[in-house]
Parts: C-alpha cells; structure tokens; sequence
C-alpha cells in the first residue's frame, strides 16, 4: 500500500519535473525552432508511405528508386554559334537557352532541322505541380527520394545515436564509479578508437561488409560510443559520484549496483541525452558523406542524392538544375542543424549556468 | 564638522523579474560624512545588497534605479554613462564583496588583479611604482608581499579576505563598502578581519558603509547605523543612540536576539514569521503582521515615513512609540 | 608530473602495440590484395602472380607476417610501398605531409581565432539580435552537409565566377621549367610561417610586461608591422625571390580551400566558446572585475575568456587530432595531393605498409595530442594540478 503511494508520488513528481523541463526549454528560441524543423522532416518520412498506402501516389511514378514518368516537352531546334556574344547569347552556357535544344545534339535524329519543333523526353525535369520538386536524370521524382532520405536519416541518426549513448553512458559511469584498473582499461580503449581515422576506417569495413543501413547504424553506434564520449560522461560521472546523496546512499546499505543505477546514471542522464542529440547530427553527416563516396549499398538516402548529382555533372551546372543540387543538400544540412538546435536548447534546461535568471 | 562624503537620497530600485517587478530598495536615504563609518543591518534578503549594488550601479542587468539621488562629493551619480562610472568605481566607491572565495579570478595572479585595477585609474604608473604599492597595501593588511605571485587558490580564506581588503584600497577610494565581509571565515578569522578592517580604516581616515546581518559587529564597528526592513529603511541614527534606546519594534527584536557575553543569562527572543514578498505592494507598516507589541504601541495604519526622535536618531513614524 | 607523463608513455606504448596489431589485421582482412589485379591479366603466366606475392612475403601465413611486421616496425623498419615499389612509406609520407600541414594549420588557426572571437562576441551580447543572426548562421556552417557546401564553393568562385583554381595545388603548366621541387617551395613557405608566428609571439611574451596597456597595444602593432615589412624584404631577396612566382602560385591555390574549410570549422569553436563564457560571466569575480571600473572589454577578453579558454583549447587539440582524417575528404574534393589522399588510396589499393605506416602516423600524431591536451590544462588552469594517476 505504502509502496503504491510511493511510486504515485514519484511519477507525480517526474510528470512535474517533466512540465517544468518543457516550460524552460519553450524559452529557447532557437532550441523551438529545430524541434519544428525536426517534426518537420519527421512528417515528411512518415507522410510518404502514406500517399504510397493511400494510392494518392502511384508507385510506379513516384517510387523514390525505380518510378518513372516520361515528361514530353517540345524544343525549338537551333544552332549555337561558335563565337560568343551574338545577339542571342551573351556567352557559352547561355545556349541553348529555354525551350531549344542544340542541333548538334540531335544527330541521332535524323531530317531535324533548325527551326524545327522537337519533341522530347525532359530528364531531369523541372518541378512541376506533379512532381513538386521536379525529377531526376532517370526521371524519378526528387520530393519522394527526399522523404526516403527523410526516413533513412531518421533510422540511422536515431539507432546509431541511441547505441553510442548507450554504451557510452554505461562503461563512463562504471568507468567513474569503479575506477582503477577498469577505468585505465576503458580509457585506454577510448584512446584506441581515437586514433584510428574514421573515414578510412568506414572505407575498410564498407570494403569487406556490404554497408546497410542498419550495420553502418550500428558500427556509427559503437565506434561513438566507445570513443570520446565515454571521457565526457565519465568526468560527470565523477562529479555526480562524490555528491553528498551518493555518500548517503552508501551509509544507508545500499549494494554497489542500486547506487550505480537509481542514483549515478540518473544524473548522468541529462548530459547523456544531450550527447545522444547530438550524435544525431554527426551520425547523419556521416551517412551522407559514405553515400556521397559511393561505400553504402543502399538505394536512397540525400548523400546518395547529391552523390548522384555530382557523378552526373549537374553540380557544376550551377543553378540550371537547383532542384537536384539544393534540396538534398538543404535537406542534410536543415536536419542535423534542427537536432543540432533542440540539443542546444536541452542543454539551457539542464545547465542551470546557462539560464538568462 | 567633517563634510558629507556620500549623500543617498529618496533612492527607489526594483527587479523585473517574469513573475514582476520587485522593489528592493524602497525610499532609502542616508548620509556618510568623511571618516565616518556607517552600518546597515538588516535580515538576509532585505536590500541591504541592493543597495551596495545601486551605489556602485552594478545590479544586475534586470534591475533599475527608477529614482532617487546618490552623490559622491556633490556628484549625482544616477544617470552617468558607464564611462564615467568606471571612473568613479574603485577611485571613488570600492567594495568588498561577500565571499571573498568568488572575488578572485582562479586563474589570474593575486597581485596581477590588484594591479590591473590600479592600472585602470592610474594609467600613467611605472611598474615598479605599482608593484609597491601593492607591497604597502599588504603590509597595511598584515599579508606578505610575496603573495602577489599566487593564485587565489594557493591562498587561505583568511588570506583571501585580507587581501581583497588590500584590492578594495588599491586605488585609495573615498567610500568602501563592505558588504558581509566575514560571511564564511571562522570566528576567530572573522575577528582578526573586523580589527583588520577596523585599523585601516581609522589609519586612512576612510568612509565605511558596512554591511551586516550580525548587530553586533555593527555596534563594534560602526558610528552610525540603519535598519533595513523589507526595503526600507525603519530607523537610523547614532550606533551607541540606537542601542541605547531602540525606537522601532523590529530593531529592538533584533537586539532582542543578539547573545550578550557579558550579563546575565536571558532567554533570547527570536522573530515568528518571514519578511514580506517584496513583489506585491505593502500598505501601512510592512513589520506589523510580525510585530510582537502591535496593537499596543503603533499606527500600522500610517505609511512608512521617518521622524526623528532623537538628535540625529530617526524612526518609521509607523511603528514608533507613542510618546 | 613526470611521473605522470612517464605512466602515460607507458599506457600508451601498449596502446599503440594494440593499435598496430588490430590495425594490421583489418587491412588483411580486406578481400584480394594488392596484387590481384595482377590475376585478372590473362598475358601473365599463372605462376607470376605466385612469384609476387613471395617477393613481397605475401604467401606466408597471417600471424607470422603480423609478427614479423611489428618487430620490423619496432626496429624502424617500415617495408617499401607495393605501388610505388622503391619508395618507403616514409619517404611517401615526407612528400606529403607538408602539403596537408601547410594547408590543415592555416585553416586550424584562422578557424580558431575567429570562432573564439565570434562566440566571446556572441556570450557578451547575449540577447540581442546580432547573437541570433549570428548563432543562427554559426549553426548553418556548423552542421551544412561539407561535400556538397565545398562543391557549391568551388562552383561559385571556381567556375561560375572563375576567382580561383578548381582544385589541384598548382598549374602544372608554371612549373614546367621551375627550378625548384614544389616541395622545396612547400618547406620554404612552412619555414616562413613557423619564423613569423614565432616572432609574432615573442613580441607578444615581451610585451606582456610592460605596465601602460596603451604602449602595450602599440607596441604589439609596431611589431606587426615590422612583420610586414620584413617579410616583404625576405620575398624580394636572394633565393626567396626566385621561390616567389612558384609559391604565390600555391598560395593562390590554397585560398578556396582555406576558405571553405575555415568557413566549416569556426563554428565549432564559436559555439563552444559562447556555451563556457556564459557560465563564465555568471561568476562573481566578473562583478568584482566591473566594480573595479574596467572596460568591458577587458573584462571580456581578460576575464572571462581567460577562463573560459579551457575546454575551448582541449576540443581544439582534440581538433587538430583529426587534421589528417578531416582532411581525408577536403583533399579528395579539392584534389590537394596531401596526407589524406595518401591514408585513402594506400587504404583502396590495399598498400598495406603504406597504409600502416599512414595509421601509425595518425595514431601517434592523436597520442601526443591527447597527453599535450592534459598537459596544457595544468598550465591554463593553475587550480588543476595533474594527480599522478592514469
């Protein structure tokens, strides 16, 4: 009986500490606006299956990988000058300019003539009210590839981070709280995975495992979390560990492992949610930079995008072609930077030091 | 007759705070002559910092003077550029803030701290000019000068304390306050500081504000005194005047429990109830809902306002005795 | 403290005992080897595949190689390169080592002075509108997906506007006929650089003493100068002169990847910087340094940012950890044949003594950092004294 009351009690206050956790972080601005940018990009993942599910998208056009849908565009044939300014076109990217097509190119169609109208298949297409961010050099439409990175991004960032933290908070806190040879161990193996260089690192194990998902997650996850991170929890860990509570929780009887897990990590765990998002940030990055190399087996994700893009040589197009360059780019950078920002606006909640009053 | 040094009057300051505005510092007045040392007690939270703050105008930055007068020398200080105020920071007013363990920057050299203030107001200085000083100012304080080259944590409290006396002398200023310079020493530490204070400034013929929450040390060491309540302040006059004949209820709670070492044994009267919120506004005495003779002596109905009943012995009319 | 230093050497001798053994065997566990391309060439006899792999020792079982390779590397020994046979990884790495640290420590300092700048600025005008604006566009650099900004840039002032060189670190075409080895140059422009910001400093360590904060300041100015005007003498003089063209070439090549790099980097220190110095503020001996009557200024740059320097200069250190392993993908980008190229091709083409030797590099290089990051914090932070214990 005494205990139920007990435990209403503690889920009374932790609802309390919850509101009043919330009510500060509302505070921060900037910490409200990465949320919105967060739920935003969390709406975009979950929104596609369900156009998918609800038929408004057909599949086979609007499947981020194998849709397809032929754009008929007609073009005015003509010639471009081999000598710049002319009339027409102050310089060499200007022709041919909208709506025309260069004869040159058309050699495989034979009796074209300039002047001629020429109809033809438009890839990558520009956005349109059908495909709102237009298509690809294969014809697949860009906003659906942007909700799979969308989703990707989120499995990826999430798994990977929730791992790194996990581990890391646990051997930080048995780090601090046992010490000695244990804490030398786990130190010492921290200095291990510093040293080696991620990226060629990831290179060598995309080299002998195909890179899913769901692995490069988990090798994100324990390559984070047995490095750097377990210093930084340890050393709160340390901090939480000589504070008087701990002390008389020691002289009351309580058992090594009951101090470790209702006092310790309790107080580590602030800090160690803070980690976990920020680690979003880098484990997205992370992604995107192995899909721009060309190491993930995966058949969507934004560094694919870009990847892609870059391969074709639209980068160097410039703005011609903004609606392949700038989405997934914009897209990698907005959603690390909104778990970036929620995770700044975390650490106002539990930096007490940070607080304006 | 010695001339006023520091004329405070009518001084109003509040804090905006999200759940609104909290005045903490309410009609103060009071004047220090030249060699004169002045005391204001009062409980933890009645403004008695407040007030050294609005003096230096150091509050923090959610906090305004909405009106009132400070001169120093005849110079109003409310409303001057933060320019001129750095000027008359430290050369004018300095102070000794409460726990000296905070004051000293960890990772800046003890003597180098003294000197950059002393720096600041004369520019013009050699090095070895300064570094003498310096060396005066901790003899005068009882420390050795090799402490100059330590860190703040290299230092005892007691240390510590002395030498941030030698930093609020550094730049020779009219007026130190000191606010709660004992807080956190020992008592035997705390002892030692008092004369230390109290030598230095009878040596330098200083102005003295000092700040306490202990009526005892304000009757060791001060001339004049005032009592802070809830902001305001309900009586003031000369030290040896005010504990002779105690007027205001609250101040004679307060002597009522200070110990005596010498005497007989007396129960010691302690004070039911807390201060009043500063953020709502209080009509009439704000000491009455705690007064233990209310009812038989006083006008709680009457706003606050000071009368004097003695030479130079001024009382809130409110709570003054009828007689 | 020595003893500390002593007990860590000591750690982290067998923690790169560790390292060299792991690392050894992931490059073996990598499918194929250097040479099996060698099978796919049906002119070869089937048996010179064969010949190669025991020229180079390849034949023998793992763990008798692993052995064998760790005793060599522990006699100084580190093998030749499989792809560029008589050259030793040491003599690939002196190539390029140069190229990466000339470009890596540019970037690392410019990037630090400007976030430490920034995020100081940023903590004491907290609240304002400037801050906003400032830390929105610090969180933009910080998290923008670098590839794809560092292609967007090379776009912008290589090819659209034409500014600057896309990529490479010099026209090959100038230095046909030079005199010199770019390398040469390289060492010459590092030389350079150590001398002036060792003369920079000094004059900064002299100055410190001088009592008058104005004559202070103008005589670290006056110092500048002298700078200026002695590197202008140096450059039009004797062998400098000739270098000139070649190195003014190099130095044109490494604007954009300054640039763009600096650009990515500040961030991280600007944020943190703002993060410590708002604790820092909230400290009482900032209000006893403002009752002193000093300009905010110096509370600022003296006071507050003293202090709050500290874990700002250890994520630095841990920052200049990954020179060579950021610089992995800015190389790639900007086709810098640098340390990183190098750790990425050795690593693809399975050049294993190159790429070891490139690991160890980097391993050792993160070693030391991670002792001089705990070193220097006793020496920033008197309160902290080193206990001599791991």
């Amino acid at each position: 009986m005494e205990e139920n009351i007990n435990q209403d009690l503690q889920k009374e206050l932790r609802r309390e500490a919850i509101k009043r956790n919330w009510q500060l972080f509302k505070q921060s601005k900037l910490g409200m606006i990465g949320l919105y940018i967060v739920i935003f990009f969390l709406f975009l993942a979950l929104l596609q299956p369900f156009l998918f599910i609800t038929g408004i998208w057909n599949k086979g056009v609007y499947d981020p990988v194998v849709g397809y849908e032929p754009i008929k565009d007609t073009l005015l044939v003509v010639e471009c000058p081999k000598e710049y300014p002319t009339e027409k076109y102050e310089s060499y990217s200007d022709c041919p300019a909208k709506g025309e097509v260069n004869i040159k190119k058309l050699y495989m169609a034979p009796g074209v003539e300039v002047g001629d109208m020429y109809e033809t298949f438009i890839q990558p297409a520009p956005p349109s009210r059908r495909h709102l961010l237009g298509t690809d050099s294969l014809g697949r439409d860009i906003f659906s590839q942007i909700m799979e990175g969308s989703q990707v991004a989120f499995i990826l960032g999430l798994l990977s981070a929730t791992l790194g933290v996990g581990i890391s908070t646990i051997l930080g806190t048995i780090a601090a709280f046992f010490g000695g040879r244990i804490d030398a161990y786990l130190m010492r193996q921290s200095d291990l995975i510093l040293m080696l260089p991620s990226l060629p690192l990831l290179f060598i194990i995309s080299a002998f495992a195909e890179l899913k998902v769901w692995h490069l997650a988990v090798v994100l996850g324990v390559l984070g979390g047995l490095g750097g991170s377990v210093i930084t929890i340890k050393s709160q860990a340390l901090q939480v560990k000589v504070k008087p509570f701990v002390d008389s929780a020691r002289i009351t009887g309580g058992s090594n492992m009951k101090i470790l897990f209702s006092h310790v990590l309790p107080n580590v765990a602030p800090l160690a949610l803070l980690f976990m998002v920020f680690s979003v940030t880098g484990a997205i990055a992370s992604e995107s930079v192995l899909s721009f190399l060309g190491l993930l087996n995966i058949d969507m994700s934004w560094g694919i995008m870009i990847y892609l893009s870059q391969t074709d040589g639209f980068i160097f197009s410039g703005m011609r072609y903004w609606w392949l360059i700038l989405p997934a780019g914009l897209a990698v950078t907005f959603l690390a930077g909104g778990f970036y920002l929620v995770g700044r606006g975390l650490d106002d909640v539990f930096n007490p030091r940070l607080r304006k009053r | 007759m010695s001339k006023d040094v520091l004329v405070v009057k009518d001084l109003n300051m509040h804090y905006e705070t999200l759940s609104g505005d909290v005045s903490a510092v309410k009609n103060v007045s009071f004047t220090v002559k030249e060699g004169e040392s002045f005391g204001l007690v009062g409980e933890s939270g009645c403004g008695k910092t407040s007030v050294a703050m609005s003096l230096l105008q150091l509050q923090a930055d959610n906090a305004k003077i909405s009106s009132g007068s400070i001169k120093l020398d005849g110079i109003e200080m409310v409303g001057m550029s933060e320019s001129e105020l750095r000027k008359v920071r430290w050369d004018g007013i300095s102070i000794v803030f409460q726990g000296a363990m905070n004051a000293w920057n960890p990772v800046v050299k003890v003597g180098e701290q003294i000197r950059e203030a002393i720096r600041e107001h004369y520019p013009n200085n050699t090095k070895i000019q300064n570094t003498e000083k310096i060396e005066s100012l901790f003899k005068m304080v009882g420390l050795d000068s090799t402490i100059m080259d330590r860190f703040p944590h290299e230092l005892s409290g007691g240390m510590k304390q002395r030498a941030v006396i030698a930093l609020a002398l550094s730049c020779d200023p009219k007026v130190v306050i000191a606010d709660e310079p004992t807080t956190a020493l020992d008592v035997v530490i705390q002892d030692q500081i008092l004369k230390e204070i109290k030598k230095v400034q009878e040596l330098l013929g200083l102005s003295l504000i000092y700040i306490s929450h202990d009526i005892a040390v304000i009757a060791e060491m001060t001339d004049k005194m005032a009592v802070m309540y809830a902001g305001s302040i309900v009586e003031k006059g000369p030290t040896s005047e005010i504990f002779a004949n105690p007027q205001h209820s609250y101040t004679k709670s307060l002597l009522a429990s200070t110990p005596s070492v010498v005497g007989d044994k007396v129960k010691l009267n302690s004070l039911e109830g807390e201060p009043p919120s500063l953020i709502d506004q209080i009509e009439g005495c704000s000491f009455a809902p705690r007064c233990p003779n209310r009812n038989t002596t006083c006008h709680p109905e009457l706003d606050m306002e000071l009368v004097e009943v003695g030479p130079d012995h001024f009382v809130d009319i409110c709570s003054a005795s009828r007689n | 403290m020595a003893e500390y230093i002593i007990r860590r050497t000591f750690q982290m001798t067998i923690v790169f005992f560790l390292f060299l053994v792991f690392s050894y065997l992931l490059f073996n566990a990598i499918p194929g080897n250097a040479f099996s391309s060698l099978l796919l060439n049906p002119n070869l006899p089937p048996d010179a595949y064969q010949r190669v792999l025991e020229i180079y020792g390849l034949d023998k079982p793992l763990l008798e190689r692993t052995q064998m390779y760790i005793v060599n590397f522990f006699k100084g020994d580190f093998g030749y390169s499989y792809k560029y046979f008589p050259k030793t990884p040491i003599e690939l790495i002196a190539e390029r080592l140069p190229r990466t640290l000339m470009l890596f420590s540019i970037v690392n300092i410019v990037a630090f002075y400007t976030g430490f700048f920034i995020g100081k600025v940023l903590a004491w005008r907290r609240g304002s509108k400037a801050e906003t604006w400032i830390t929105v566009t610090s969180v933009f650099s910080y998290t923008v997906f670098y590839p794809w900004f560092a292609l967007m840039m090379l776009w912008v002032f290589g090819y659209k506007l034409g500014w600057l060189p896309i990529g490479k670190f010099l026209y090959p075409e100038k230095w046909y006929d030079a005199p010199f080895d770019s390398d040469v140059v390289f060492t010459s422009m590092i030389k350079f650089t150590v001398v002036v910001s060792l003369i920079q400093f000094a004059a900064y360590l002299a100055s410190r003493g001088i009592e008058s904060l104005s004559l202070r300041r103008n005589i670290r100015f006056v110092s500048l100068i002298a700078i200026f005007i002695g590197s202008y003498f140096y450059w039009n003089n004797g062998e400098a002169l000739l270098q000139k063209p070649y190195a003014s070439d190099i130095a044109y090549h490494m604007i954009l990847p300054v640039m763009v790099v600096t650009v990515v980097a500040f961030a991280g220190t600007a944020l943190l910087t703002r993060t410590t110095m708002m604790e820092v503020l909230k400290e009482d001996y900032i209000l006893t340094a403002r009752a002193k009557g000093i300009s905010q200024k110096r509370i600022r740059d003296r006071h507050a940012a003293r202090t709050a320097l500290l874990p700002v200069v250890t994520s630095f250190i841990f920052t200049i950890v990954t020179i060579i392993d950021g610089s992995v993908l800015t190389e790639q980008i900007f086709s810098w044949p640098g340390m990183g190229q190098l750790l990425l091709q050795s690593v693809l083409e399975e050049d294993i003594p190159v790429a070891m030797a490139t690991f160890s590099f980097v391993g050792v290089f993160a070693l030391i950092a991670h002792l001089l990051a705990d070193v220097s914090y006793s020496y920033l932070d008197p309160r902290i004294r080193i206990k001599s214990q791991g």
